[in-house]
């Protein structure tokens, strides 16, 4: 019963809310009326936009000391995370015959490993440094903890039906990854679409009044 | 087809066997013939009985992979399952036992004069970032592990053989995965608190009188009591012993054979328990066991007169170098509340 559930119309809804959910949230941003920028540029919005968006890349010099390990574990967490989502071979066999119909070469199971052990370390450390900094503890909302939560979780998850023997494990985790892409579009984990468009804007608005973002 | 001719011959080749392993009888033996019970000789060889260890040769090339059966395996495996797994459970249950009468006798570890709310740096955010990986790594290292080692006798009786293969494989698979990341945060660990935990003088004294814990009597300690760097260097020592052994047996690629395994494991389960042993006590004392002490490691500030407590050489220096903060100076650093400019009233 639970099975079907969980197989069945569970993954369509959550689908569904996710691809539907980003669509809206990315529509919304784009069709925003903003006010008309009446003042006269003293410098290119476009390239400063361009520069921004990959100078974000790599810690501001003067910051440098202070947020190295918020940049490390960073890179740790999304570059595990991406390599998880779309080279481990588990995933890449799922999405071809349940989604896309096509596969690719996945990754060995060594890389998977190392991935995931990347994934969580960056993650557990990302997430301490949100509790254990005051700036950031401050800042931080209901939605961000949630977020670090749920997708810690579904790596968890993930990580415990490993061995792919017992339906009750594999069960978990994808349920797990439902409610994660039913969260998805209305938290912050939407900066996975958002990062790059928000760092140009930034980019743009700050470029275009002659100040180096 | 084939199968059932093979076995067919099978079947009657059985009586001949059955006649070899009866007694001996006196007969005369074809030339080359060189015992009266080759059959049970052979067995005895495989199973590695004697002085004698016959290697094999096979199709399959790696380590072992000439020996059908490993003798000392058994052992290996009736010494986990009844020493170990005993002792283990006895040791765990000691040390919840020793907490619970040390804190009905000492009760928790008052400061003389109270906490003032006048605050000093302790821990940067950097090393309370790598102490609490370690321990959020540590203690999910624990728990699978010891659902590894006394899931068996402990959890069948509780949730049935089901339940348990179920949850025996989620923490193999997870704890085999995360442990890497242990040598990797015992490193951190390493690395940021090294120079504060090199043994010193005084340190000694410190010991001696049982760290203060034992009598009303004060004993001297700097930033780092000894007590502290004793338990730094348990973690640091044993930890490397537990992370080299728990590569050893995750990646059985560098041609380590069974019977090297078997002693590894047994090393790696001994070691783990005696950390996770210790760590209790760590846990207790440094939660509900010592006022003040949680703060250091929660938002890396400890009370002054904690410092003066526990570390006064370390507490004279903060006061020598006027590191102290005011109690709202502190909450504003920390961000547990926030107060009014306009009126000084503070809201938590």
């Amino acid at each position: 019963m639970i099975e079907n559930l969980i197989d069945g119309p569970l993954w369509y809804l959550s689908l569904a809310v996710f691809s539907l959910g980003v669509l809206w949230q990315l529509a919304a941003i784009l069709f925003a009326s903003r006010k008309p920028d009446l003042s006269v540029a003293r410098g290119s919005a476009g390239s400063s936009a361009i520069k921004t968006v990959f100078s974000r890349f790599l810690p501001h010099r003067e910051m440098r000391a202070r947020i190295g390990i918020q940049y490390i574990a960073g890179y740790l967490f999304h570059l595990g995370l991406f390599a998880l989502l779309f080279f481990a071979a588990p995933h890449v066999l799922f999405l071809e015959e349940n989604l896309l119909g096509f596969g690719w070469t996945p990754m060995p199971h060594w890389a998977f490993i190392v991935s995931a052990q990347a994934a969580f370390l960056g993650l557990i450390i990302l997430w301490l440094r949100r509790l254990m900094n005051p700036a950031t503890r401050l800042i931080s909302t209901r939605d961000d903890h949630i977020a670090a939560l749920l997708t810690f979780v579904v790596m968890l998850t993930g990580c415990l039906a490993l061995l792919e023997e017992f339906t009750a494990l594999r069960l978990l985790h994808r349920f797990t990854v439902e409610l994660w892409l039913i969260y998805f579009p209305f938290s912050t984990l939407m900066h996975a679409f958002t990062f790059v468009p928000s760092r140009a804007f930034t980019g743009a608005w700050f470029g275009r009044r002659g100040v180096d973002a | 087809m084939k199968i059932q001719t093979l076995l067919l011959l099978l079947c009657m080749m059985l009586p001949q066997f059955s006649q070899a392993d009866g007694p001996p009888k006196k007969q005369t033996y074809p030339e080359g013939l060189l015992s009266l019970n080759p059959g049970g000789e052979l067995w005895s060889d495989i199973r590695q009985r004697g002085d004698s260890v016959l290697d094999g040769t096979s199709q399959v090339k790696g380590v072992d992979s000439g020996i059908l059966i490993n003798a000392s395996g058994v052992e290996w495996a009736n010494f986990r399952v009844n020493e170990l797994t005993t002792y283990s459970s006895i040791a765990l249950a000691a040390v919840f036992v020793l907490i619970f009468l040390f804190f009905l006798i000492r009760g928790k570890v008052g400061i003389e004069g109270g906490l003032s709310g006048r605050m000093v740096k302790r821990f940067t955010d950097y090393e309370r970032i790598v102490h609490w990986t370690l321990a959020v790594v540590f203690l999910f290292l624990a728990i699978t592990g010891l659902i590894l080692l006394l899931g068996r006798p402990l959890l069948i009786p509780l949730f049935g053989k089901e339940v348990f293969s179920l949850l025996a494989s989620a923490s193999k698979e997870s704890h085999n995965l995360v442990g890497p990341l242990f040598l990797v945060s015992l490193l951190m660990m390493l690395f940021s608190f090294v120079r504060r935990n090199i043994y010193e003088k005084g340190d000694l004294t410190w010991l001696l009188k049982g760290g203060g814990f034992i009598g009303d009597g004060h004993v001297s300690g700097g930033f780092f009591n000894m007590g502290e760097k004793t338990w730094y260097w348990i973690v640091i020592l044993i930890g490397l012993v537990v992370s080299v052994t728990g590569l050893i047996l995750v990646m059985p690629i560098f041609g380590q054979g069974r019977i090297i395994m078997e002693i590894v494991h047994v090393i790696h389960v001994i070691c783990a328990l005696a950390l996770i042993v210790v760590s209790i006590g760590h846990m207790y004392m440094g939660s509900v066991g010592t006022e003040g002490t949680l703060e250091g490691m929660k938002t890396g500030y400890v009370d002054i007169n904690w410092a003066d407590a526990h570390h006064d050489r370390w507490g004279k220096e903060c006061h020598e170098k006027d590191l102290i903060i005011s109690a709202e100076e502190y909450d504003k650093l920390v961000g547990t509340s926030s107060v009014n400019e306009a009126d000084g009233s503070k809201t938590t």
